[in-house]
């Protein structure tokens, strides 16, 4: 039972940081691929708040995902004002710096792992309801981002992607949008860091690196940019596909590459044989708007 | 006359060419005036500095009495400053009514705040959009296509689409950059009526133009550039007739 709910668990948060991630790189056109650093912040500061500071768990997890979102906010103003190619760069730098510093740093429990971090125990019983409440936030930002990608907002989001020029020059806060986007993908990054910090209750900065980035970047690619249910079925997949490799029993030195070689190999297929992904995100945004303008252009 | 759209000695040079050179212009509410110049006169960079796409060295530009020097692209569009562009730069993952949609000049949908917590306010004020929208759709003639995309429809219906795109965003000034340019038949009279119309109602309007015969039925007056500074301005008849100005212009 406890490997069903940790597997639920994982693909849960999944899907929080591939259709967050999809949101930042697919409907936004920021690319970045250092989303994991913001699922680090997230899960360090809401166990670092619950572990040092004996905050309660429901109040750490919010307020780490507010600290990966101002985090974010800071690496994007700097970035996107030169331009928004060197949000990558500077995206990865903080990615890669940040990971260091953790290591280096003994209040964040070093390259060894922060251990004990306060959580709920398999022996209480909490874990089934925690288990429910993260596929119920997971459910939830699926919504949220299904929501906001369908409303007005997301018809500016498309037009800011297409044209950042044009889009300004007809006064529209371009940079303003860019952060905005950027602060809220890292935001729910943020959150499925502290959901994973207390349920797991390890943490290791070798966790968030970039292979972290690539199994995310998989995903979203291989689910389909710039749709709602491409990421998450492509997290629910990808997820699940390691698992099953196991099942196999194959040896332990085996294992590992395979599950490399399957992820980038997957990539490379998708990315020749069918880029839109499973699901594919269509070429031309279709809001809620346009479905209600045809209502009333009907007779 | 009301004071439209003023620019004083506006100075840019990129190294060592200078793209304008101390120029002086104003143009007017309620008037159309043709910028005319062969290529790499300085035309499009004149639009790129007075939108604010370009940072000037020196100058200022003022609307209405309001001074934009010293604001971005978007604050000047918002008040009042619209431009087309010469390869159109229409939001091509749009239908032509949601290219429409994102334009006007207060969209309360590009603020994630206002949509979280004022959805009924953003609701309503796309409810007023859509109508304005729709109005000018038809008046462009585009109602047909309205839930097209915008890599669907023919050069000449993407031409009016960044005519009507601009509308939309209810300008006091309107720069066109070469709105003619590959246009002709219904597109092009469409064009010209639009145009005419927002003069009359008011809208001071600067067109660049290679196409002679729309600058001289279109403009009430023309200005000619050259190398970055204005030579000349009168009646575009008299700047046709002008045997320098047509030397410089096809050069010898």
């Amino acid at each position: 039972m406890e490997y069903v709910y940790a597997l639920i668990m994982l693909m849960a948060l999944y899907v929080i940081l591939a259709t967050s991630f999809d949101f930042v790189i697919g409907y936004g056109g920021l690319i970045s691929i250092a989303h994991p650093v913001f699922y680090a912040i997230g899960a360090y500061t809401s166990a670092l708040l619950a572990l040092d500071f004996g905050l309660p768990i429901p109040l750490a997890i919010p307020a780490g995902a507010v600290v990966a979102l101002l985090a974010s906010v800071a690496v994007a103003l700097p970035s996107l004002r030169i331009s928004g190619d060197y949000l990558l760069i500077a995206s990865i730098g903080f990615q890669l710096g940040l990971l260091e510093a953790i290591k280096n740093m003994a209040w964040t429990g070093g390259s060894g792992g922060l251990t004990n971090i306060p959580g709920v125990s398999a022996q209480s019983g909490g874990h089934g309801p925690y288990v429910v409440v993260t596929v119920l936030l997971a459910i939830g930002t699926v919504l949220l981002l299904r929501w906001i990608t369908g409303s007005s907002y997301g018809r500016a989001i498309s037009a800011l992607r297409d044209d950042d020029m044009a889009f300004s020059a007809l006064g529209r806060n371009g940079m303003m949008m860019k952060v905005g986007i950027f602060a809220l993908g890292s935001g729910l990054a943020g959150l499925a860091g502290g959901l994973y910090a207390h349920y797991f209750r390890f943490l290791a900065p070798g966790q968030f690196g970039i292979m972290q980035s690539a199994a995310l970047l998989t995903m979203v690619v291989v689910g389909g940019m710039r749709s709602i249910w491409g990421p998450v079925l492509g997290a629910v997949v990808l997820e699940a596909l390691p698992q099953a490799i196991t099942f196999l029993n194959l040896p332990p030195s085996l294992l590992g590459p395979l599950q490399g070689i399957l992820f980038t190999g997957l990539v490379l297929v998708f990315m020749f044989a069918r880029p839109q992904g499973l699901i594919g995100g269509g070429d031309v945004w279709r809001g809620r708007a346009v479905r209600e303008v045809r209502d009333v252009a009907r007779p | 006359m009301s004071p439209g759209l003023e620019v004083r000695m506006l100075c840019k040079r990129f190294g060592g060419i200078v793209v304008a050179d101390s120029i002086n212009l104003q143009i007017p509410a309620g008037r159309v005036v043709g910028l005319i110049g062969p290529n790499g006169a300085g035309k499009t960079s004149f639009f790129n500095l007075v939108s604010g796409i370009v940072r000037p060295d020196a100058g200022s530009v003022t609307l209405g009495g309001v001074d934009l020097t010293g604001l971005k692209t978007h604050q000047r569009a918002r008040r009042g400053l619209s431009r087309t562009w010469q390869n159109l730069r229409l939001f091509s993952s749009l239908t032509v009514l949601d290219n429409l949609l994102v334009a006007p000049r207060l969209y309360l949908g590009e603020s994630l705040t206002a949509l979280l917590f004022g959805a009924g306010r953003v609701r309503r004020a796309e409810r007023a959009d859509r109508e304005r929208a729709t109005a000018i759709l038809e008046r462009t003639g585009l109602a047909d296509i309205a839930h097209m995309s915008v890599g669907s429809v023919t050069f000449g219906q993407q031409k009016l689409i960044g005519v009507a795109r601009a509308l939309m965003n209810d300008p006091c000034c309107l720069l066109l950059d070469e709105p003619m340019a590959g246009v002709e038949g219904q597109a092009y009279q469409t064009i010209q009526r639009v145009v005419r119309d927002l003069a009359e109602s008011g809208i001071a309007v600067c067109v660049v133009e290679h196409n002679v015969a729309f600058i001289r039925d279109l403009c009430d007056e023309g200005v000619f550039m050259f190398a970055g500074r204005v030579l000349a301005r009168g009646s575009v008849a008299e700047l046709i007739a002008d045997p320098r100005l047509t030397e410089l212009y096809f050069g010898t």
